[in-house]
Parts: C-alpha cells; structure tokens; sequence
C-alpha cells in the first residue's frame, strides 16, 4: 500500500529532513511511527500526503507516484488518504454533523449520501448522541473522535494521525486507540499512527518504525517503544 | 465534463452560502473594493457617454465632409457633364457626384457672402458647374482631392479643410487616452478586490486547510471566492447605473437633445444609456472575477 524507495528530503536552508528511507507498509497494516522532534516524522506524513515532493526516491502510495502528481491531481489523490491532527482542526461554527458532512460536500457528494454516510460515521465513532453539538460542547476525546470521523468520512484507504492522542489523558487516549484499531480492522484501512506515547505504544503493540535525524533506526515487527539514553 | 457539471450544481447553494457569510463577515472590505469599483464604473461611465457622443458627432461630421469639384468654363453641354460625373465617381473611394448647377453654386454663394452678388444672378453669372464629391472614408480625403484635381475638366477642387481632419483626430487621440487611462482605473479597482479576497482566504484559512485535507479541488475551493469577488464588483456597479441613467437623462433634456448645433446630436437616452448599464455590471462582475482569480491562485499554487 505505501512504498518508499531511497526516499531523501532536504530543504533550501539545507536542513537534511529524510536521508535515504526505505519502506514498505501493507495494505491493512498498521504502524507506529516514533521518534523525536525533528526526526523528519512531520515531513515523511507530507511526503505522503502529496504536499511535499521528495528530492531523490520513489513515494508510491495505493499504486499512485505520489512525487510525480500534477499539481492539479493532488486533491483528487488525497481524497485517498484521512489525515487526524493532534489538535483536532474541527470548525468551530459547525456541528459535529456539519464538521463530518463538510469533508464530503468539498468533495462534491450529494445530500442524500452524505446525509447517510454522516450518519454511519457517527455511529462508528460513537458519536450519535452528539450530532448537534458544537466542538465546544464536547471534551477533548469526543473531539478527537470528530476529527477521526471526518477523517474517514470519504472512505480513505489510508488514515494518518499525528499524535491524536497528544493532548489526552491515557484513559482517553486508549479509547481513541480503540476506535482507531475497530478503523483498521472493520474497513481494513491501512493506519499510520506518529505518537510519542511510549505508554501506547508498550501496550497496544504493533509494528513501530523509529526515525532519528532523518534515518529509520529502527524497524519492529512485534513492536514496543525504544527508549533513547 | 458532464458529472463535473452537475457537481457544481449540486455544490452551488453550497458555493453561494460561503459566499454570502463572508461577504457579511467582512463587511468593511467589501464596502471599500465596491466603492473603488463603484469611482471606477462612474468614470467609465462618464467617460462612455463622451465617447458614445463624441462617435457619434465624428459620424454626423464625416457625412458632412464633401468635396467641392468646380469644372473647367468649357464644360457646359449636358453631355459633358455626365461624362464628368462618370469619370469622377470612378475614383476608389468615392461614393458619389452630386451635380451643383452654376444658377445653384450663385445662389449658394449668395447665402454665405451676402445679397450684394445678387446682381450676377442670370447670363452674367460668372460661375462654373461643379459637383459636391461625398467619399467613404474621410481619412483619405487628401488624397481623392488630389486626384481629381488632376482630371482635365476640373479647375480646382477643395473639402472643407484642415480644420475638420484636425477635429477628427483629436477626437481619435481623445478615445485613445480615455481607453488608457481607464485600463489604469481597472488595474487598481481589481488590486483592491484581489486584497479583499485576500483577507476572506486568510479569515477562512482553516476550512480551506481542511478542505485541501479530504481533497478538495482548486476550483472547488476557488468557486466562492470567485463568487464573492463578482458580487463585490456587482454591488459597485449598481449605483453607476442608476446615475448614468438618470444623470444621462437629465444632461439630455436640459440640452435639448443636442450640444450647441445639430451636428452635435446627442445618443437618445434609450438604448444608450442601457448599453452603458450593461457594460458596467459586465465589467464590475469581470474585475471581481479577476481579483479573486489572482488572490486565489497566488494563494492555492504556493503549496501542494
């Protein structure tokens, strides 16, 4: 599902973000992506997403070169991927049902399929009950459980959070690991989840991929957070 | 192309409502882009009614402009002067020979030097035949003149003169200058409108941050920004219109439907004024266009 290839990316000010990357993520998988501030987490989620464009190797994500998209084609590619952020991004004026059916009206869907798919949605995310709230109404983990929602709203085949349990306490970011794991498993999507939560990660164990200065230093199937001195 | 179509229709109440909130939201932007359309459009206006005029008088004068052929005093039989006719009128450029009779070139003489050369009228007229020489195109005035000044039967020819040709070019110069100076006005009316596009795209940063996540499509984006902006420059036209038509009306009945002479007939009021109305709400809605158009895409290509 996702393949990177001798994946480099510097930038203008010579910053050295990824050097030399070499990745290979199933379809369904899914991942832990660790490691510390500026170990180039941040630029390989763009490098995925299509915003940014690597300077050597090869991104190929769900069979497209994602390096290689027209400018033009990069919406029409990232209606594949779901991306979560840490701090939620949900807009303030709409409810929770108008934040999840806006992702789906940008994309030029139609009333009574949005209608219907917002309505799964919620249910998947556990949020029926709080369709017609607003995100101020809703505590930090219903919140996070918008964003995911919204995330997932157009079927992505693959979902990216960064850090979507970083502003949680552990009892709620467990439950977002549940959702994320009932994602993952139910619609088979593939997930890449950065987080510095070693807690998590030690008790939710999966494939962890660890990144320091640009490098993959370390690559765990059977998982669990590698500690640094 | 087609399901793209119906996309848009599906998403147009959607493209629309964007639209309208941030119109409201930013109220006093809007207010000061529409007033610079709004100068802008009554300028135009101003300077569309000259020109429409000022056609119009160069129209009336080029079909006054004639030129005056008086024929050698050999020439007398009728004969000869059909055959003068025809020679005249087969010059390029001429579109007729309008026969003045000596009596006629007296009595024409009479009316503008006074009563006094009345006393010529009969035999003793001392006058030739000559023709009044209407030609298409006033430009090349000159040159037919010269030409049939060269025909043998023709003592001298003249047209009215430098002073009509000056005319007619300085009113060429006249347009040339409003279209340039207009063209600036335009820049700077959408200048305005592209910041005011500005603003909204920043005041609206996070939904387009989120719309680029689940992929929507540039244009997608772009479509209320563009909607704004002809809005925008809709809403400065308005009050042009409503003072062109009243003020043209008002020009017009007190001038009585002319400018000193005649000549100088003024455009009526209707259809004038209306194709006036309509070039201004075509234009405010282009400029807008335009002004979103560059913020837009300024702001969407920097980044993927």
């Amino acid at each position: 599902m996702i393949l990177l290839e001798n994946v480099s990316k510097s930038f203008k000010n010579g910053v050295h973000a990824l050097r030399d990357v070499n990745l290979y993520i199933e379809e369904g998988e899914f991942v832990y992506i660790i490691g510390p501030t500026g170990s180039g987490k941040s630029t390989l989620i763009k490098l995925l997403d299509g915003e940014l464009v690597p300077t050597r190797g090869r991104v190929v994500v769900a069979d497209t070169d994602v390096g290689k998209l027209r400018h033009s084609k990069v919406p029409l590619y990232r209606r594949n991927i779901g991306v979560v952020f840490q701090d939620f991004r949900l807009l303030p004026e709409l409810t929770v049902f108008e934040n999840i059916a806006f992702a789906l009206q940008v994309i030029g869907l139609d009333k009574v399929t949005i209608r219907r798919r917002v309505r799964e949605i919620l249910e998947l995310v556990s949020l029926e009950d709080k369709a017609k709230s607003f995100p101020r109404e809703l505590s930090g983990g219903q919140q996070q459980r918008a964003t995911i929602g919204r995330a997932i709203a157009n079927r992505p085949r693959v979902l990216i959070a960064d850090e979507p349990t970083g502003n949680l306490d552990p009892e709620k970011s467990q439950e977002i690991m549940a959702l994320l794991e009932k994602i993952n498993i139910e619609q088979n999507t593939t997930i890449l989840m950065v987080t510095h939560d070693s807690n998590l990660v030690d008790m939710n164990k999966k494939r962890t991929i660890a990144l320091e200065e640009g490098y993959i230093v370390a690559d765990i199937q059977k998982g669990g957070y590698i500690h640094h001195d | 192309m087609i399901p793209y179509m119906m996309n848009f229709f599906k998403s147009f109440p959607f493209h629309l409502k964007s639209a309208g909130v941030s119109l409201i939201r930013h109220f006093v932007m809007t207010l000061s882009a529409s007033s610079a359309v709004m100068i802008t459009c009554i300028l135009l206006s101003a300077f569309l009614m000259i020109v429409g005029n000022v056609n119009g008088f160069a129209d009336n004068i080029e079909g006054d402009i004639r030129i005056h052929v008086v024929l050698n005093d050999t020439i007398q039989e009728e004969e000869q002067i059909a055959q003068s006719k025809n020679e005249i009128e087969q010059i390029s450029g001429v579109l007729e020979a309008e026969f003045s009779s000596k009596d006629n070139e007296l009595k024409l003489w009479i009316e503008e030097k006074g009563e006094i050369f009345s006393i010529y009228e009969g035999e003793d007229n001392p006058l030739n035949h000559a023709f009044f020489v209407s030609v298409n195109d006033s430009e090349r005035i000159e040159t037919i003149t010269n030409q049939i000044k060269e025909l043998e039967m023709v003592d001298d020819a003249m047209y009215g003169g430098d002073s009509i040709t000056d005319l007619i070019s300085l009113l060429n110069t006249v347009r040339f200058g409003i279209v340039i100076f207009m063209t600036l006005l335009g820049l700077l009316a959408v200048f305005l409108i592209s910041n005011t596009i500005k603003m909204a795209i920043y005041s609206r940063n996070n939904e387009i941050m989120i719309m680029r996540n689940v992929g929507a499509t540039n244009l997608f984006i772009k479509i209320p920004f563009m909607i704004e902006g002809m809005i925008i420059g809709m809403i400065g036209a308005i009050i042009p219109c409503i003072l062109t038509f009243f003020g043209y009306r008002y020009l017009f009945m007190a001038m009585n439907g002319q400018l000193f002479t005649n000549v100088f007939a003024l455009q009526p009021i209707w259809p004038f004024t209306f194709e006036i109305m309509c070039i201004l709400m075509i234009g405010g809605a282009l400029v807008g266009l335009l002004g979103a158009l560059i913020s837009t895409t300024k702001y969407l290509h920097w980044r993927r």
